[in-house]
């Protein structure tokens, strides 16, 4: 997972850097008034270097004369490419006021430093969008992270053109870290500290991996000493009660469930029972699958969330999910607010974005990624670890 | 289905072209942008997007709205034929026996999808059985056979064997008798080689009349990997989109189909066994695109166009720098010099081309007086449209027609196409500028009826060959 958006990521550095060069390069020319174009360039009296950039602006193009066929068009738009590109290094210095003020501009390049400025960033930004989208980043999510990134960086200073690369580094290193890293906690220790039964609900859309999710996490607890009991909150779907039976079996875990069209807060109500008569420490409730359309089970979901008042409720989704993750996320967290999110089928999707949109929107962690459909390819989320891995040069 | 009742901000940007006739070019910027963001907000993968805005804009500054069509109907009618045009119709199934195998990623609705189809197709008076191959996932036998009993058909599965390849075989022998046998495959992904394996075999013995790929209507851009692998793997002949009772748009269906170069078949809309329609594309694209009924829109806006019939072929100065310029151009040209000015003085208004690069030139390649327009006029209504369009074509014996229908000598047929070429030379040297310099042009030329230009190439007289 997220060798796609890594890959993209390390595109935007280079373009950034590619931009400052370009930058860097345009001003030193401008630098050396005899350089520039002779048809454009003015009469002012070159003091420092800036200064002479702009007052040729300020003047009128001397090869205006010429195109007075051009019935008072733009001067800039007359004579010649030459003079063209030339005219675009002079707007570039024209609309200052927009930008850094004046004087730390020309401090900065008196010191040979440059300003990342807004227009210098449009390209990569929007190279960076479009990377972010192709890795399943939802696009208000995408937004917020370039906003993010715009703000850190427009108006930095920068020394030397090698440097660059690290000032993105940390502005993008920043936004995708405050993003993903959202609202982490030790997962393992909440459970093991809190009063037993511990009662985690597993709430998400149809078929993303919530069953099995629970079997793995069976096994995670036992492993780590904790006792586990699984209610089969899904009383709905076909093959439901025979699929959970069938992992509670492999794992040697204990099931409630009852019969299917029965009433799943009932179910997951009876397990908490048995876990405080029979001092059990985890108890495990499945849920149906439903879609946030589904009023009626939306609905059901709600009232689930209210009979059984679980310890933690962990909304599943799968990593493959695109756009519409943010939605359900925002609609599941709102019928049974949710703690946590673990993140599916990631062995099936090299983007990762979803991790980043669903995190944003809920403002809840990434606790788990499931890898595989073995009952060990479950692994703990880490965003530092996962935020190094993208923006570092590994 | 669910129809999107949040305002789309690709409706709301449309909206703003409300009573307008004609796109400037700030509107199509800002609708292309919408475009893309509805596009992409509905899971299209990013350069299927960039592909398909880049056509959509290429039509909508193209094509001319016909009369009584506002731009927002226009453009609308575009995006909806353009995307038409990709999905194209529902995968052709004819009601005969067959074999269909299901395949795609966990979770993503094979197995209901199968009970949904056979389903289906008993209604449509076949007898269908459904074959699960599935001996990985807990349940499956069950689920599925309790599926096929909620749509009362035929069910094959063997709880105890763990070979799928012989399930798909024994199961197609004692389902004999039904007609269409749909076989159902365990989940699995592009990226799984050794599953990937597995449904190859599976394929191989079963030998189905077509395979079709089962996708989440919420898959992400994961999409078009997944589905060329399965196409490399068992050859994609259609899609089934599932979940579309949701809020996905269902976007990664139309980059599975670009990238398999199939169409799709089904959409479920809901767990139940009947809750699955055959694919239709306008309800699909109009549900993607967050709009009403799209295609009465674009029905509406064809029957303006042919009441608009001949008139609809209004020139576009754009027109000249696309493709090749025909005599049909050089009329129009002709006939819009009072607006825009005469040709040589558009190329002066053009940074890099005035000046030097007019000494180039013949001296006469812009020179033509107006007496000669005129003469030049007459002789191109005698011309048939194919002759105006293909300027090459005109040989002698046809000067000779020519020259006779116009009342003019065949010098003058002759001096006329050598214009032609000309012009045509100068024009190709446009067309290899950079799109700043175009669009600054054509800027120039839209104002050009107004203010500035008006008294370069109107009322200059003697200023341009044409004026
Ligand atoms: N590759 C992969 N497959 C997974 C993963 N997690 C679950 N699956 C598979 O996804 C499919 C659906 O998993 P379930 O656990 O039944 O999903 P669910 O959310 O309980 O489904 P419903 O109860 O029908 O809503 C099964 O085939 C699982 O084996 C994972 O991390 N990786
Ligand atoms: N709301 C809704 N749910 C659906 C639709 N199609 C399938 N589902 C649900 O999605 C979940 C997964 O469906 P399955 O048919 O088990 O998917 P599968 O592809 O066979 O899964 P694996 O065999 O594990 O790969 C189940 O909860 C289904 O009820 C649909 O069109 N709408
Ligand atoms: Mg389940
Ligand atoms: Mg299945």
């Amino acid at each position: 997972m997220f060798d796609g958006l890594k890959d993209k990521l390390g595109s935007f550095r280079e373009d950034v850097e590619e931009t400052a060069e370009e930058k860097a390069e345009a001003e030193a020319e401008t630098d050396a008034p005899t350089e520039a174009d002779e048809s454009s360039e003015g009469t002012g009296g070159p003091s420092s270097p800036a200064d002479s950039v702009e007052a040729g602006a300020d003047e009128p193009v001397a090869g205006d004369a010429d195109l007075a066929t051009e019935g008072g068009g733009d001067p800039e738009e007359g004579g010649g490419l030459a003079a063209d590109e030339a005219a675009a290094a002079l707007e570039e210095d024209d609309d200052e006021e927009s930008g850094p003020g004046r004087l730390k501009r020309a401090a900065a390049f008196a010191t040979g430093k440059i300003i990342i400025e807004e227009e210098d960033l449009e390209d990569p930004l929007w190279n960076l969008e479009m990377a972010l989208l192709e890795s399943d980043v939802e696009m208000n999510v995408a937004e917020e992270i370039l906003d993010t990134i715009r703000g850190k960086m427009i108006g930095e200073t920068r020394a030397q053109v090698e440097t660059t690369g690290e000032l993105v580094e940390v502005a993008l290193r920043d936004a995708l870290y405050d993003v993903i890293s959202v609202g982490q906690f030790d997962f393992d220790e909440r459970v093991q500290d809190a009063d037993k039964p511990v009662t985690i609900v597993f709430t998400g859309v149809n078929g993303v991996g919530k069953t099995t999710s629970i079997a793995k996490l069976s096994r995670y607890f036992e492993e780590r000493g904790l006792d586990v009991v699984m209610a089969n909150g899904d009383t709905y779907r076909a093959g439901a009660n025979e699929q959970i039976r069938e992992h509670a079996d492999a794992l040697a875990t204990k099931l409630i469930s009852h019969e299917q069209g029965g009433d799943p807060a009932a179910v997951l109500y009876d397990a908490v029972e048995y876990a405080e008569a029979n001092d059990v420490d985890v108890v495990l409730g499945d849920t149906a699958g439903r879609l946030h359309t589904s009023d009626d089970l939306m609905a059901q979901l709600e009232k689930i969330d209210r009979v059984v008042d679980p310890d933690m409720t962990l909304f599943v989704d799968e990593a493959v999910a695109g756009q519409d993750a943010v939605k359900r996320a925002e609609q599941f967290n709102d019928a049974a607010e949710i703690n946590g999110t673990v993140l599916t089928k990631a062995d099936a999707d090299s983007s990762g974005g979803a991790a980043i949109s669903i995190a944003y929107v809920t403002g809840r962690p990434i606790l788990f990624l499931g890898v595989g459909q073995g009952y060990d390819d479950i692994e703990r989320f880490d965003p530092e670890r996962l935020v190094d891995r993208l923006v570092g040069e590994e | 289905m669910v129809l999107d009742n949040l305002g789309s901000s690709l409706r709301s940007s449309l909206d703003k072209l409300q009573g307008k006739s004609r796109l400037d070019e700030d509107d199509v910027e800002e609708i292309i942008k919408e475009i893309q963001r509805s596009l992409l907000s509905a899971d299209v993968e990013v350069t299927l997007v960039m592909d398909l805005s880049a056509s959509i804009e290429e039509r909508a500054t193209g094509e001319e709205p016909p009369a009584g069509t506002s731009a927002r109907d226009h453009v609308l009618r575009i995006v909806y034929e353009e995307l038409v045009d990709l999905v194209g119709e529902s995968t052709d199934l004819p009601l005969e026996s067959q074999t269909i195998l299901l395949a795609g990623l966990q979770g993503s609705g094979k197995t209901t999808s199968a009970a949904k189809m056979a389903w289906w197709f008993s209604k449509k008076g076949l007898r269908p059985a459904v074959i699960q191959t599935d001996t990985f996932r807990p349940g499956a036998y069950d689920q599925a056979e309790q599926m096929c009993e909620r749509a009362e058909v035929s069910f094959y599965g063997d709880p105890d064997e763990d070979d799928p390849v012989r399930i798909a075989r024994d199961g197609l022998e004692a389902t004999e008798d039904a007609d269409v046998h749909i076989v159902d495959t365990a989940g699995r992904h592009a990226l799984e080689d050794d599953l990937i394996a597995e449904i190859e075999e599976i394929e191989s013995t079963v030998d189905p009349d077509r395979s079709l790929l089962v996708l989440d209507a919420a898959i992400g851009q994961g999409a078009e990997e997944q589905a060329r692998e399965f196409d490399d793997a068992i050859g994609i002949g259609g899609v089934v989109v599932t979940k579309l009772d949701g809020t996905a748009k269902g976007g990664g269906a139309l980059t599975a189909v670009n990238e398999t170069g199939s169409s799709i078949a089904f959409l479920g809309t809901g767990e139940t066994v009947q809750d699955i329609e055959r694919f239709e594309p306008n309800g699909f694209i109009s549900r993607l695109l967050g709009m009403g009924d799209l295609k009465q829109l674009s029905e509406r806006v064809e029957r303006a166009m042919a009441e608009t019939g001949d008139e609809e072929d209004d020139w576009e100065p754009e027109d000249i720098m696309e493709g090749s310029f025909t005599l049909k151009d050089m009329q129009k040209q002709m006939e819009a010099m009072n607006k825009m000015g005469p040709l040589d003085q558009v190329m002066d208004m053009i940074p890099g081309l005035g000046g030097g690069m007019m000494d180039e030139l013949p001296d006469d390649a812009m020179d033509v007086t107006q007496d000669r327009m005129r003469a030049f006029d007459v002789i191109m209504d005698s011309m048939t449209d194919d002759e105006l369009e293909n300027p090459r074509s005109i040989g002698a014996s046809r000067v000779r027609r020519i020259a006779r229908g116009a009342g003019e000598d065949e010098e003058t047929v002759q001096e006329l196409l050598q214009q032609h070429k000309m012009m045509e030379q100068t024009i190709q040297q446009f067309q290899g500028m950079g799109e700043g310099d175009m669009q600054r042009m054509m800027k120039k030329i839209q104002n050009g009826g107004g203010g500035g230009m008006g008294g370069l190439g109107g009322g200059g007289g003697g200023l341009g060959p044409f004026g």
